[in-house]
This record gives C-alpha cells, structure tokens and sequence, in this order.
C-alpha cells in the first residue's frame, strides 16, 4: 500500500543490540578532574568492548591488571595508556562479564573513552543504579553494602536530575523537548490509525503527516548530530592537517608546533611517507596534527601510498594547515598544491562544512631582505621560518581563531553535547527514524518511532502509552 | 426454554451428574441447610458467564447467581465482538479455553478482520453477532458445563468471617445473602455487577434506579461493599437507540460486505458457523450539521451530558463528539442486531436526549430519514470500585477471596469484562486449593496489560483497551495467543482442556520445526531470484540468503515458497493456519529478537515479589520519601516490575525496595533454616518464544 516492503534485513540482529538487556558502560569513579579514572561495562558485550578499544593486544588474563594502549575502533584514533582489568562473570561485580579501564582523569579522555563504548555495537550508557541493580540480581552484594549503595544511588540520580535539568533549561533542552513532542505527536498519530482508522473516520492524511514530520525529524536530528562535532573536537582534538608539496618543510612544521621531534626532517624530498600523528595542544586547544607526505607524482610505490593517505587525510581534515617554499612558489609541485589543494579550500562557502585553510610560507628566512615578497596567487597567507621560529606568534593566534571557531565556544556557542549519553541516544532515536522509512508493515513503523520515542524520551522526561493516548484522543474523534 | 425457571431457584447443570452428584440442590433429605459451593459467582454477563465456567473447568464446584437466567449472555450494548485491541483479547481468552470466542463462532452475522493493511500484529478480528444466538449459545454451554450450577437471585449482602492468617484482609468472604434473606455458602466470591452497582439509567432530565434498561440495580450490594472500606468512584456509559430495518433505505448507503473466508476467533475453528454469501452487510451512514443543532439546542434537557461524572477522554456518544469536534461530521454505522432481528444498532449515535428529539435526530441523518426508532438510547451512571484495591490475581486487598472481574473494576467492553472473568473464575478455584495466583504479565499477553493498568495505575475513565497500550505489540499478537498462554493455562491454572492443549501444543513443535527447516535452506539471492521470480530480491550482494529471509518479502508467502522449494516446504502449506503462522513469525524475527531482550529484562523485575501486607506508609527498614510512599499505598504494586511502572517512584526507591526484598527474603531463609540464597532472582520462564 503506502510502504512498499524494501528489506527487513535492515531489522537485522547486528542493529538491534541496544535494547535494555544490552552491555551497559559508565564512568564508575567520581566526575570531574581526578588522577585516575574508572570506566566499567557490564553485560554479555564487555568482551567484545574490552577486544575492540584494545585491539590489536591480547586480551588480559582475567582479574589482572594490564597495561594497554586504549584506542577509538571506528576512527583508530589513540585515547590513552590505561590500564585494563577483564574480570568474566560470575566472579565479578554484577556477576556478568565485566571490563574495566583505568584511564587518565581528564575529561577529554574519560568522555574519548566513554564516546568509544558507546560506539561498540551492544553498548550503552548505563542508567542510574544499573550497575547496583545488576550486583543485586546476581545476588553479589551484601545488606551493609546496598545500604551504603543505596545512598550513592540517590546522589547519583540526584546529580543526574540535575545535570539533566541544566542541560535542559538551556539550547539543547529545547530542542529535545520540541524533537520529543513532534515524535510523540507522530506516533500518537500513527497508533491512532492503527487503533481506530477503521471505525472511526480519521481526517484524510494523517499518515502522511505523520510521515512529513519524522521526516522532518530525521532531518533536524542528522543535523544537529553533526554539528555536534563541535563538542567531540574539544574532547579528542580538532584534526589539523599539514599538507604540501615535498620538502616545504611539512615535518618541521609539525616538531615546531608539537615542540618534540615527531617527524624526520632531511633537505631531501619525500621523507615522509606516511601520515604521521600526534596529540598536541596548539593555542590551548586540543588537537591531532597529521603530517603527511608531500604531494607530487609519487615516484616509488611506497611513496604513492604515501601520497595516497596523503589525500585520504585532507579529506578528514577539519583544518588543513597548507605549507609552501616561499622561494619556490613557481615550481610545478607549487602550482599543483595550489590548483588542487589551496583553491578549492579557499573558496569555500563561510559556513560550509570543507575544512578550514591556512596557507603558510615557509623558509621565509631565505627570502631576500628587500624586495617584493612572492605571492602565492590571490590566497591569503602567513609568513614563517620553521628555521628560526619567525612569524610563529602570527601562526597560532590564526590557529587560535580557527580553532575556537571548529570547537565551539562553549560560553557562546550552541550547547556541546559532551556526554556519550546524549549522543547515544540521539543517534538511536536517529537510527529508529530510518527504519520507521523501510518498515514492512504499519505496526513495524510504529514500533521504529516507539524505540526513536524511547531514546528520545531517556534525554526529556516522560513517555508513557498514557501521553500517547492523550494526544490522540485530543487530536481525533474516536470511540464508541 | 428454562422450565425451571419459573418454579423455583435451582437450574441444575445436566451433565455435571457423573462427575458430581447434585446432591447438595435436591437429593438431600437433610433439614434446609443453606447450600455450599467452592465458587459463588454474583452475575451472568460476560464476566460472569466466563468466570463461572473457568472456574468449573479448574474442578471447582460453581454456582452462577443472576437476577434472570434468561438474560445469562445478554449483549447489553453493541451487537458486535471484537476489533482491534479487543480481538486480541478474545483470542487470549480462547487460549484459556475461554468461552465467547467459540461462542461467536457459532452466533456471528459478518465476520471482518480489521486492519488487514497494517500487519498481523495489529490484525482485529470483529464480528457482527446474532443477540439471540449468541444468548443461546451462551446458555446452552453455561448450563450444559460440568460442576457448574445456575440460580436466580439478587444478592444484597456478604457474608463475612475473621481473616485467615497468613493473608492480607481484614476480614474473609464465606457466603452471600440473597434479596430473599436465604445465604449460600461459598469458599470464594466472584462479584461481576456491571452496572448493576447503584446503576442510574437516564434518558434526557429523567432518571431512575436501574442497572440496564427494565432491570433492578443493585443498592444493598454497593453499600455492604462501601462499608467494608472499598474506595467507590462513579462511571457513566450509554448506548444508543435502535432503529427498524424496514424503515431505513440501505439502497442510498454505503455497504459494507463481510471477508470471504470468515476467520474464525477460537483456535478450535476452522471455520465459522455461517456461509459468507449467507452473511449480513453493514451499511455507512454520517451525521450533518442539523444533527449538531438539534444536540446543541437541546443540551438543557440532557442531564447526562452535563452531570460531572467521569466519562472517557474519548468520545462515548454523539454528544461528546459534537460539542469536542464541532462543524464536522461523524460515522455511524448500521450494524444488523441479528439474523431475523428487524432491528439495526446505529454504532456511534450513542444518545442520551429526551426520546422524541433522538427520533427528531435520527429522521435528519441520510438514509434514515422515515426511521422508525423502536427504543430510545440511555446512559447508564454506576459505581466502581478503584482497582488499585484489587490484586493482580483480581482478589481484593481488603476481603480475602472475594473477587472482581469487569466494569466493577472500571473497564469497558464485553472482551475487557471476559477476560477478567477467565482470570477471576481462575484464580477463585486455585485460591482454594492453596495454589498460587494464575499472573499473566504484561509480556505476556493483553489480559496482562489490562489487568497490570487496572491494579497499579486505576482507572479514571472506563478502561478501554488498545493496542496502544501493549508495549510488546509485535510479540503479543492474535495469531500467537495460544503459544503464550494455553501452556500455562494448561499446567498452571488447569483451566485448559487436553484437546486443546495437544492441538496447542501441536501448532508449536510443527512452527519450531517449519522455523529450522526454513533457516537451514540457504541459496544466493541469484538464484532465489529464479526460484522465486515475484519477490523483488536484492542481487547486487552475493550472500547466502535462508528461506526465512525469502520468506519475509511482503509478496512471498509458504505457498509461493513451497511452489520453489517443494521438498520439504510442501508440508507446511497443509494447514492453511500453519503456513500463516509461518509467515508472520518470519516477518517479524528479527524485532522479535529485539524484543525478546526487553521482555527478559521486564520479567525479571516481575520476578521479584515484594510482600503483599507491606505497610509503605509504616515501615522503617526502607528509606522512601513521603511521596513514594503514598503512591506506593495507594498501588500497592505486587513486585519491583510493577513498583517501577508507578508514575513518581524514582530509580532510588526501587533500589531501596530491592533491598527491603532481600532482607525478607534473609529473614525468611533463616526462619526456614533454608540457604539464604536468592530463589527470587530466577528466570520466569513464562514467555513462550513462539
């Protein structure tokens, strides 16, 4: 009729891990700065989750602590040095497979973590008490200790009410109550159909308003998710890039900003073939540099590769930090870059989502003290000795700008969604919407909008059949 | 037809003989002793008639009390059973060997599964049914039921008896006294009054004393009961006029013709009493503004509309509608009252104005313009009792073994009302023999949604069900009821025939095995696509593809499947029911799996029982805010599932309830001289996977 059945495959098992009785993760230490963290999972997927921000070490023995490197599984992005406890059920906490990871206090790197959990299929956030309810159902804690959990139970959900309440009352709180009231209104207006179309005479189209609407949705929530990035970058560092021609001084580049020897540096061109990493924090702001190999013709296959990666990484950049020779502007590696790099970056749409562009020439030392400086065509650009640290200031006050603007104020920006929470279950709500669209049959697409409705619902407060049946009964003329 | 009747007080139940002598009613040549049953139920409608017969067939001897046995089955309002929600609730009720599904098998005049379009979990079986058959019927299986007696009365007293101990109650049910001063004797009472409670029927500004149009209400019944404690709320319903059939023009209307095949509501049926070519149409007609004006105009003399009363959010009569949604126009539906009846009920014009201006009304409407209206609509007010008094096994808190079971508890709807009954007649018999309560959860099938709303949340407007309100709709569907519930009915409750169960039992083992057969065949997706070239198969990936998958496609169904693989699919097109079943578990498997997850998580809360006598109000152990604990007082949720669906009780609390569990368990375990281990924590294992 209206849907057309295109694959229920979309319904397959792999997606459909995040119903209540999933792996859950939380950060278990108190919040805030402390020297050391405490995340724990708890739940069929710890071992899957334990693998995956581990990978590719062995797994721990069992009840020993061991000393890993922790990293993202989607982007492969290093979180922290952590150690790392794998405890099977039932001798455990709750007396289910448990993981925990001991991490660096910081924010930036419990919210990495955190984020990363949250990204392995079967995850999610754990809610208030969880963790205590689980021990309690296994019969793992002693009267003395309920008591004494029972308490921090209730600050806990205290502290959650109101951080919920602050995050409500500002940007995002709106928004989520406006998402949360479409939703409810749609699937009021879909159970409606289900429940007294056939009886009762229903206005023409409520479907199809219905539709529009998670349509509409679907569209505002993807939005927003990417925007907020913002918030992700000032938790696992904005992505700068430094790309060019060989021997423009890319890697030295780098070492100048990280102020340690991350890179090789000869006078010989394509020294670096690889992309290279490294966390720094540039004008206070965190962030991953990327040196990458000079783009040109590769002449070896290596080097090819090299280049390869080269361009796969501007294409993740979110600000390239593009360098020249300034005494070698008119060399045809020069004029390539700046065709098929700097050009179209430069022209970006101001509030497009291309990367930002700062267009450095090096080796300004080697200019002539008189005469006209070479420009690099009509872009703008700063001048820099790698060699003598000249123009350096200049650089990082435009880092500055650029990077403040990439991540968010957080005083006057939109609000930063900086707990995992959020983004879990915004991005569940998002992925319910999809398949309300490929649903086989009416009751299929209900029940997508009641699991959207739920996560929804986690973030906002309230849901209930009884909110559901009000709307209706408000929004239509039924009964008998 | 009942000569009995006018004679003297006992209809005796005629086959009940070889298992049990009756000779309590007649044969006992002791002196007048007040006769004694293990079940007494007050009431012969649709909870009562069901509660009764469940409780007969659990082995308990049953007595049925009604004012008249010949309104035993009366359909009091709409000729019609079922629909979405409440078709559901019917097929749950057969599943429990209940007794109006069959009985609209046999009684029904068109029969329609609404919702066809929308997906099998939200299919609603409907039927137009015969009045007079379905009394009939109703009577003939209510009279011809094993251990199950018939008596004429009005109750007007309980008789009560200090509490057992061990149980909550102040006090216990042992009896009832008739309007006549003569008791029974009863070890559990069933009391389904309907609107009998203080009923008002009211027509315009009239109003008089009675629990449904010409009979006596019952007052004495409703005041022993609000003496007792019990919290009374006040409920209004209506039904609207009936019309002649020669008086309407159908030839203008639009008609409405049955499916063709019937489908049956029993899982016993293949099929329907009844040809579809022999079947009734129901015809469509709609309101228009002059209908609006003569309601409007006329609202002073409607007392029924205007009076505070509770009625639903939704919109029971042609009042409500006209003056919430106003300058539209509304359907009504003229649906046969039987098959020689001349009479037509026009659903939706429930009316409550002065009987010549629903004449006046009728007259404007297309079709029925010289309609000849041959009984007024009337509302019906009546008392309720709040069902947070009750427990989920449908005793009352406060009475021990004194059970409610329909629109006493604030519901409406014959399938509301029968499937209470099953429970109550259920639960009355294994009370006695100190079996524990027959529970269905909410996971588990509709009655459990019911009966879960009732008790933790009350009822402020009557209760109506919707598929709305089931959580796991896609689990909990019509076609499914008897893998979820006959087992239990069977093992547990043994309210279940053994027919029945082998037919239930049958059906699961060949869909588990029809389920492995279809996962086991596994082609590419090319060649599924030649195999079956009508299914709109994705070839762009080469992956092995199983028959399931196929099979989920909304244009394959088992026999285009089985045409392609016939070795071994062929077997499973047999049974037309099977090869459904078939398709709709392969439709919806992999939600269900999703689903699965949730309903474990639910039943383990479900599983831990918090003690029935708790004092929330009282009890120092466990520290609640004053607010949890009124809420708690007033809901007195049986276990943490429940407690944790109470609007208001935070996470906190509940961890605190957890703990206060555990320690009466310890207290337990040491009293008993048993391990303290946790026997709470066990997985149900109620949820059937099919």
């Amino acid at each position: 009729m209206w849907r057309k059945l295109r694959s229920l495959a979309a319904w397959g098992p792999r997606r459909l891990c995040t119903a209540p009785g999933a792996t859950i993760f939380a950060l278990s230490s108190g919040h805030g700065r402390c020297g050391v963290a405490v995340i724990r999972t708890s739940g069929p997927s710890s071992l899957k989750a334990l693998q995956s921000l581990t990978a590719p070490r062995a797994l721990p023995r069992p009840r020993r602590a061991s000393l890993r490197l922790l990293s993202d599984p989607r982007s492969g992005a290093p979180l922290d040095r952590a150690l790392v406890l794998w405890f099977p059920g039932p001798r455990s906490f709750t007396g289910e497979d448990c993981a925990e990871f001991h991490v660096h206090g910081g924010p930036a790197v419990v919210n990495g973590v955190l984020e990363a959990l949250g990204g392995v299929p079967g995850l999610r956030p754990a809610e208030a008490g969880e963790f205590t309810r689980r021990a309690f159902a296994h019969g793992k804690l002693s009267l003395p200790e309920v008591e004494g959990l029972a308490d921090l139970i209730h600050a806990e959900t205290e502290a959650q009410r109101r951080q919920a309440l602050r995050q409500l009352d500002g940007e995002l709180g709106q928004l989520s109550r406006g998402w949360a009231e479409t939703l409810t209104k749609a699937l009021a207006h879909v159970e409606a159909y289900i429940d007294f179309a056939e009886d009762d005479n229903l206005e023409e189209g409520v479907l199809e308003q219905a539709d529009r609407e998670v349509q509409a949705l679907e569209l505002a929530l993807g939005m927003h998710l990417q925007d907020a990035r913002r918030g992700q970058r000032l938790r696992s560092g904005a992505h700068v890039v430094v790309a060019g021609p060989p021997n423009a001084g890319k890697s030295s580049l780098v070492n100048l900003l990280s102020q340690k020897p991350v890179s090789i540096v000869s006078s010989e061109p394509g020294t670096t073939r690889d992309v290279l990493e490294t966390p720094v924090d540039l004008a206070g702001f965190p962030a991953l540099l990327s040196d990458t190999a000079g783009l040109r013709e590769g002449v070896g296959p290596v080097e090819q590769e090299g280049v390869r990666r080269a361009w796969e990484r501007l294409e993740q950049a979110d600000l390239v930090l593009a360098v020249l020779d300034v005494t070698d502007l008119a060399a045809p590696t020069s004029r390539d870059f700046l065709d098929a790099v700097v050009a179209p970056l430069a022209c970006r749409e101001p509030k497009g989502s291309s990367p930002h562009l700062l267009l450095v020439l090096n080796k300004c030392d080697l200019l002539p003290s008189e005469g006209p400086c070479p420009r690099p065509g009509p872009y703008p650009y700063l001048l820099l000795s790698c060699l003598t640290g000249a123009g350096l200031d200049g650089l990082l006050e435009a880092l500055k700008k650029d990077l403040a603007v990439l991540c968010g104020n957080p005083s006057t920006g939109p609000p930063l969604l900086t707990r995992a929470r959020h983004r879990h279950h915004l991005q569940h709500c998002l992925d319910a919407l999809g398949h309300y669209r490929q649903a086989g049959d009416l009751a299929l697409a209900a029940e997508a909008l009641r699991i959207a409705r739920r996560h929804l619902t986690q973030l906002t407060g309230g849901g209930g059949s009884e909110e559901i049946l009000d709307v209706i009964f408000r929004d239509f003329c039924v009964g008998k | 037809m009942f000569p009995l009747r006018g004679r003297g007080l006992w209809v005796a139940a005629t086959l009940s003989r070889q298992h049990l002598p009756s000779a309590r009613l007649s044969g006992d040549s002791a002196a007048p002793r007040s006769p004694h049953f293990d079940v007494v139920v007050v009431g012969g409608g649709h909870a009562g008639t069901e509660a009764a017969a469940a409780a007969a067939r659990c082995g308990s001897r049953t007595l049925l009390l009604t004012h008249r046995v010949d309104t035993i089955g009366q359909m009091s309002c709409n000729p019609s059973f079922g629909g979405i929600g409440k078709g559901h609730l019917m097929r749950e009720v057969d599943a429990l060997d209940g007794l109006c599904s069959r009985i609209c098998d046999q009684s029904g005049v068109h029969y329609k599964v609404l919702n066809r379009r929308k997906g099998p979990a939200v299919w609603g079986l409907r039927a137009q049914i015969d009045r007079k058959l379905y009394k009939q019927n109703m009577q003939k299986e209510i009279l011809n039921t094993p251990l199950l007696t018939v008596q004429e009365g009005a109750v007007e007293d309980l008789i009560l008896s200090e509490p057992e101990p061990g149980h909550t109650g102040k006090c216990r049910v042992s009896g009832v006294v008739l309007v006549d001063g003569s008791t029974v004797h009863a070890e559990s009472v069933i009391l389904t009054t309907g609107t009998f409670l203080r009923g008002m029927v009211v027509i315009g500004l009239e109003m008089h004393p009675a629990g449904r149009l010409g009979d006596q209400p019952s007052v004495g019944l409703a005041q022993t009961l609000e003496k007792l404690g019990f919290v009374v709320g006040r409920l209004k319903t209506g039904t609207p006029p009936r019309i002649a059939k020669e008086s309407i023009d159908f030839s203008i209307l639009n008609k409405q013709t049955p499916d063709n095949p019937s489908v049956p509501f029993s899982f016993l049926n293949e099929t329907v009493w009844i040809k579809p070519e022999d079947q009734l149409p129901c015809h469509l007609t709609h309101t228009n503004p002059r209908v609006d004006a003569i309601i409007l105009e006329n609202l002073h003399l409607n007392s029924h509309v205007k009076e505070t009363t509770k009625g639903p959010r939704y919109c029971p009569s042609i009042e409500s509608k006209v003056l919430r949604f106003p300058n539209r126009v509304h359907q009504v539906w003229l649906e046969p009252e039987g098959m020689d009846s001349d009479l037509i009920y026009p659903q939706g014009l429930s009316v409550t104005l002065p009987a010549e201006l629903q004449e006046k009304m009728i007259t404007c409407i297309r079709g029925l313009e010289k309609a000849k209206m041959m009984q007024p609509g009337y509302g019906v007010q009546y008392d309720y009792l709040d069902p947070r008094q009750i427990t989920p096994s449908l005793e009352t808190r406060l009475v021990q073994r004194l059970f409610f079971a329909g629109q006493i508890n604030g519901t409406t709807g014959y399938e509301e009302a029968a499937a209470q009954g099953v429970i109550a007649g259920v639960n009355a018999s294994l009370r006695i023999n100190c079996k524990p309560p027959f529970i269905v959860s909410r996971t588990e099938g509709y009655i459990g949604v019911l009966i879960d709303d009732l008790t933790t949340l009350g009822a402020s407007e009557p209760y109506r069900m919707f598929t709305s309100r089931a959580e796991f709709r896609l689990s909990l569907r019509p076609d499914n009821a008897d893998s979820r519930l006959t087992f239990r009915g069977y093992k547990e409750a043994g309210c279940v025939s053994q027919q029945r169960y082998d037919r239930a039992a049958w059906m699961k083992s060949s869909l588990e095995e029809g389920i492995a057969v279809l996962k086991s065949i596994e082609c590419s997706s090319t060649k599924w696509k030649k195999l079956v070239p009508q299914a709109s198969i994705s070839t762009s990936r080469s992956v092995s593809v199983r028959a399931l998958d196929v099979l989920k496609y909304e244009e394959v169904d088992m026999e285009l499947l089985a045409k392609a693989v016939p070795d071994p699919l062929k077997k499973y097109t047999e049974c037309r029911e099977l090869a459904e079943r078939l398709k709709i578990e392969a439709s919806y498997e992999s939600i269900l799996l999703y689903q699965l997850q949730e309903i474990k998580e639910v039943q383990r809360d479900e599983a831990l029982q918090l003690p029935e006598d708790l004092d929330y109000l009282g009890i120092k152990d466990v520290s609640l805010s004053h607010e949890v604990r009124e809420k708690l007082h007033l809901s007195r949720p049986q276990t943490i599932g429940a407690a944790s669906r109470v609007p208001g009780v935070t996470p906190a609390a509940i961890v605190n309830l957890l703990k206060f569990v555990k320690m009466v368990h310890r207290r337990q375990a040491v009293e008993n001289g048993s391990s303290p281990d946790d026997p709470h924590l066990t997985d149900t294992g109620k949820f059937q996977e099919l």
